[in-house]
């Protein structure tokens, strides 16, 4: 509650500017207010936007490069303040104010009394608001009112003031998660409990036997059978003087030792690789599931290949640390616990030699390592630009023939991999390097612990050679938990950043979701209405700007206009790959936000010119849209589609494969599959988004006539550049830069001369053109 | 009947030349065009008896040429090119100083001179560096294409807001500066 307080005071304005307002003479309320960042000279300069009900205020400071500029994840600014600037416009002269992008910042841009004139920059930092604060004004320019502005997001954690990476997420990697992720890792693993049992219980023997092993090849093997020791017969029930007996049982007591070890090992081997099997298969599992829930949104704003490798890579490594490094830190503390006390038993001075001298082998471990884990990243960087090469040429090789590059492809390549050698070597030369330091460090240790004890032997005090030995044997066994321990902070960082990435998607909130209690349609009709719809996949840049328009149940509207008008836009909205960010859409007279995504998925189908063939027969491809269809179904959907035929060339007919693994078809022959599935599915509300475009005008002529069929009694949206192609639609709708241009029937249209018009006479006269030709 | 085909063979015309002027380059020299500094601090624009209240400067390679290759465009939602400036150095001296104004308000990227650290955690990276418009603290994501390499020795940072900073030689940073860099280059 404090925090917030502090933020709302950190967010009012500065009293120098306070001072300033009121000698100039401004009284009213500030109805809203943004911050700016930059003058209109191109310079860093803080400043405000402020609206009062008699004008716009724009208030700058002098530009000052010494202030720390500090954008977006380092928390909330102290405000600047000193000698303001004020510019004032009235209100009546204002007549807009918009934001125009520029490269790396914003300009802020007013029409005033009849001149444009920047007002103010912005960096992209500060750009949502200020849009934000510019549709606020918008009304305000015309009424004097002020729309309210948003709320901003929360974008930091109140504990530790770190960025959240999703805002809306609300989780900050540093506080909650690392207990929480820890537990949720944990729980993959439970199904599994017995497998992890068993491999504590041999991971537990193993730590166990090598604290034995030195112990007797060492002190029990030189001091008591070969010094002869008769106390030691006696202790292990054996007659005088059979030595020889003893022996053999020592042999046989260390020859199971090793093969109880060994045994462990395998085991736990075996135990561990089926379990990290399983633990990923359910992660990757959890990750493709929930990619498929997430809105097209999400895979705009990221690279879906790298996301997807990313991300299964990382479900590895997280159940790889799980299994084969988490455990062992239990293990080695506990090896290295007890290997020091008997240790300390055996010989104090000793042990004390050895405890002061391993901190040095972790110190070089703390120190080195990072830096061969930087040249790793490095590597694989390297790697990866190399095998982005190679995909590149073998995607464009008709290209890179056609144009004779091939040799300059294969100097391209050799700068890849020269680079990608100077990494390897880097590695192997710090790998070296640090082997070097860390083995130095090492044969100290050992070295002064002989020396030490040699010492002993000499002085004759309770020193004898066996008891060096077994020393000697626990001080190497230190060595390994130790450096183990010393690197297993980085590698735990490294997983848990992977199981944050994963968890990431998994809790990525879908930008489009379904209504909580949604309504179900039994029977939809499929009357389509857009309400004052505005979209825009950025900030500020609307691509559909208050568009209204209504399509009565079974008629056929098409839609006209350049590419890039916004008319793909339109149809993924009707299909809610979007949702709008004004208005509304309505099916049969219901909010399609409110409407059960299976009632909405299954009313609305969508041929595109990007058909989507997946491996599998040509009746399973058809049948994707309704699995549950009879053969017959699917042939007559088939026929109508104009699509039997060619299946039926081809040898195995229905059941031929198609898609990556089996046979490739023509363009032409995927759209026909594609229509296929659409009258399949029998949707009320049909959508063909440029279906006939990459076809020739034979192939358009055939899909054309079983796009008849396909209409008949369905809502259909029809966008196409070639106008013959709407030669049925009942309307008629022109969208250009977002807005409706024009509207109407053919002719009404033909009549208007508008953009129709032209675009009409521009086909035909390239048809006949062609005509001549 | 007559009449009316007169007119649709007119506007067809006119669109066969309104397609050709697009493909046409036209370029602006110091003789056929004069810019002017509007009352607001932008520009406008006389040439060849059209006359634009007010222009926008666009770089045709902002990473190479910076005074050669302009496209001076229309300022309006549909932004249009009027024509080309092949190099400012045409131009006189207070035109020159008139365009450069307009670049700069466009274009804005600060020069990064030094690198005082630069933290990587949880996915981001968190920069604090010295540049020619002063000490800068951002943020970049990790993994993504937010470091773009311009050429062996020159690179862009975007940081997550796409706010833009350029290294324009990795050579003149000092070895420690580097070092703080080896994670992206």
């Amino acid at each position: 509650m404090k925090e917030k307080e502090r933020q709302r005071k950190n967010r009012d304005i500065p009293e120098a500017l306070k001072a300033k307002l009121r000698d100039s003479g401004v009284r009213e309320e500030i109805l809203c207010r943004t911050e700016v960042d930059m003058d209109t000279a191109g310079e860093y300069a803080d400043g405000y936007l402020l609206l009062t009900k008699d004008r716009l205020i724009v208030a700058l400071l002098p530009p000052d490069n010494r202030r720390t500029r500090s954008f977006r994840g380092f928390g909330e600014q102290e405000p600047a303040d000193g000698a303001w600037v004020l510019r004032m416009f009235d209100a009546g002269q204002v007549e807009s104010v918009w934001v125009e992008d520029c490269i790396g910042c914003n300009l802020i841009v007013g029409r005033v009394g009849g001149m444009e004139m920047p007002l103010a920059g912005c960096s992209n930092f500060r750009k949502r608001r200020v849009v934000d604060f510019v549709r606020a004004m918008e009304s305000w320019t015309k009424d004097g009112t002020v729309k309210p502005m948003t709320e901003p997001e929360e974008e930091y954690c109140p504990k530790c003031g770190r960025m959240y990476p999703d805002p809306r997420r609300k989780v900050c990697p540093h506080c909650e998660n690392k207990t929480s992720i820890f537990l949720r890792i944990l729980k993959y693993f439970k199904p599994y409990w017995p497998l992890a049992l068993v491999m504590m219980l041999c991971i537990v023997a193993t730590g166990a036997l090598n604290l034995v092993w030195p112990y007797l090849n060492g002190a029990v093997l030189y001091d008591r059978i070969l010094a002869k020791d008769p106390a030691f017969l006696r202790q292990i029930g054996l007659g005088e003087g059979k030595f020889a007996l003893a022996l053999l049982l020592l042999v046989l007591t260390m020859f199971l030792t090793k093969l109880t070890l060994l045994l462990a090992q395998v085991l736990q081997g075996v135990c561990s690789s089926r379990m990290v099997v399983q633990v990923v298969r359910d992660m990757k599992k959890d990750i493709f599931s929930m990619m498929g829930k997430l809105s097209i949104g999400f895979y705009r704003s990221r690279q879906t290949g790298g996301l997807m490798t990313r991300v299964l890579s990382d479900a590895d490594r997280v159940s790889g640390f799980f299994v084969d490094q988490a455990p062992y830190v239990l293990v080695h503390l506990f090896t290295i616990t007890f290997t020091v006390i008997v240790m300390w038993s055996l010989n104090w001075q000793m042990t004390v030699m050895t405890v002061v001298l391993l901190p040095l082998l972790v110190a070089v471990s703390l120190i080195l390592q990072p830096r061969v884990w930087v040249m790793f990243g490095k590597r694989h960087r390297a790697e990866r630009s190399l095998n982005s090469c190679v995909s590149d040429n073998l995607t464009g090789a008709r290209v890179v023939k056609a144009f004779g590059q091939e040799s300059r492809e294969s100097k391209r390549f050799a700068a890849y991999s020269d680079r990608l050698e100077r990494g390897e070597v880097s590695i192997s030369y710090w790998q070296n390097y640090f082997q070097l330091f860390y083995g130095g460090a090492q044969e100290l240790a050992t070295c002064a612990v002989w020396a030490l004890g040699v010492y002993f032997i000499f002085g004759g005090g309770n020193m004898d050679l066996g008891l060096l030995i077994t020393f000697a044997g626990y001080v190497s066994q230190l060595q390994g938990p130790m450096r183990f321990l010393a690197n297993i902070s980085h590698r735990m960082a490294d997983s848990l950043n992977s199981a944050q990435r994963m968890f990431e998607i998994m809790d990525a909130v879908p930008e489009v979701q379904e209504a909580e209690k949604p309504v179900h349609l039994d029977r939809i009709r499929g009357e389509l209405r857009l309400e004052h719809v505005t979209f825009g996949y950025e900030v500020n840049r609307a691509v559909l700007k208050n568009v209204s328009l209504t399509i009565p149940a079974g008629q056929m509207i098409g839609l006209v206009g350049r590419s890039g008008a916004g008319k793909s836009t339109l149809v993924n909205l009707i299909s809610r790959l979007y949702d709008p960010q004004e208005g509304r859409i309505l099916l049969d007279g219901v909010d399609i936000r409110d409407l059960a995504f299976s009632d909405l998925r299954r009313s609305v189908a969508l041929v595109s010119q990007e058909t989507y063939i997946f491996s599998g027969t040509v009746m399973q491809n058809i049948a994707y849209s309704n699995p549950g269809a009879s053969l017959w179904e699917i042939v007559e959907a088939a026929k109508l589609a104009g699509a039997h035929e060619f299946i039926m060339r081809m040898p195995d007919g229905y059941d031929t494969m198609i898609g990556a693994s089996g046979k490739g078809l023509s363009g032409g022959e995927k759209q026909r599959l594609s229509i296929a599935r659409a009258i399949l599915a029998d949707p009320k509300i049909l959508i063909l988004d440029e279906a006939t475009a990459s076809v020739d005008t034979e192939t358009e002529r055939m899909i054309q006539k079983s796009l008849q069929y396909l209409v008949k009694g369905r809502t259909t949206i029809s966008i196409a550049h070639r106008l013959s192609t709407l030669r049925d639609a009942d309307y008629l709708y022109v969208i250009d830069h977002g807005v409706i241009a024009e509207q109407g029937t053919h002719e009404h249209l033909k009549e208007q001369q508008g953009i129709f018009y032209k675009l009409l006479e521009l086909q035909t006269r390239a048809l006949a053109m062609r005509g001549v030709d | 009947m007559m009449a009316k085909k007169q007119q649709e063979d007119f506007s067809l015309e006119q669109m066969e030349q309104e397609s050709e002027e697009v493909l046409r380059p036209r370029f602006l020299t110091k003789d056929n065009a004069v810019f002017q500094r509007t009352g607001g601090g932008f520009l406008s624009l006389e040439t060849e008896g059209e006359s634009y209240s007010r222009i926008l400067a666009a770089r045709m390679f902002p990473f190479q040429e910076k005074e050669k290759y302009l496209s001076i465009r229309t300022t309006d939602e549909h932004s249009k090119e009027i024509g080309i400036i092949k190099d400012m150095a045409d131009f006189d001296e207070e035109t020159g100083q008139m365009l450069r104004e307009q670049l700069d308000l466009r274009y804005f990227t600060p020069v990064i001179t030094k690198i005082l650290s630069i933290r990587d955690e949880f996915g981001h990276s968190y920069w604090e560096v010295m540049t020619d418009h002063g000490p800068c603290r951002f943020t970049v994501r990790m993994g993504g294409n937010s470091i773009v390499h311009l050429s062996d020795v020159r690179i862009l940072v975007m940081d997550i807001d796409e706010n833009r900073f350029e290294i324009p030689d990795l050579e003149k940073l000092t070895a420690r500066e580097r070092k703080k860099l080896d994670l992206f280059i």
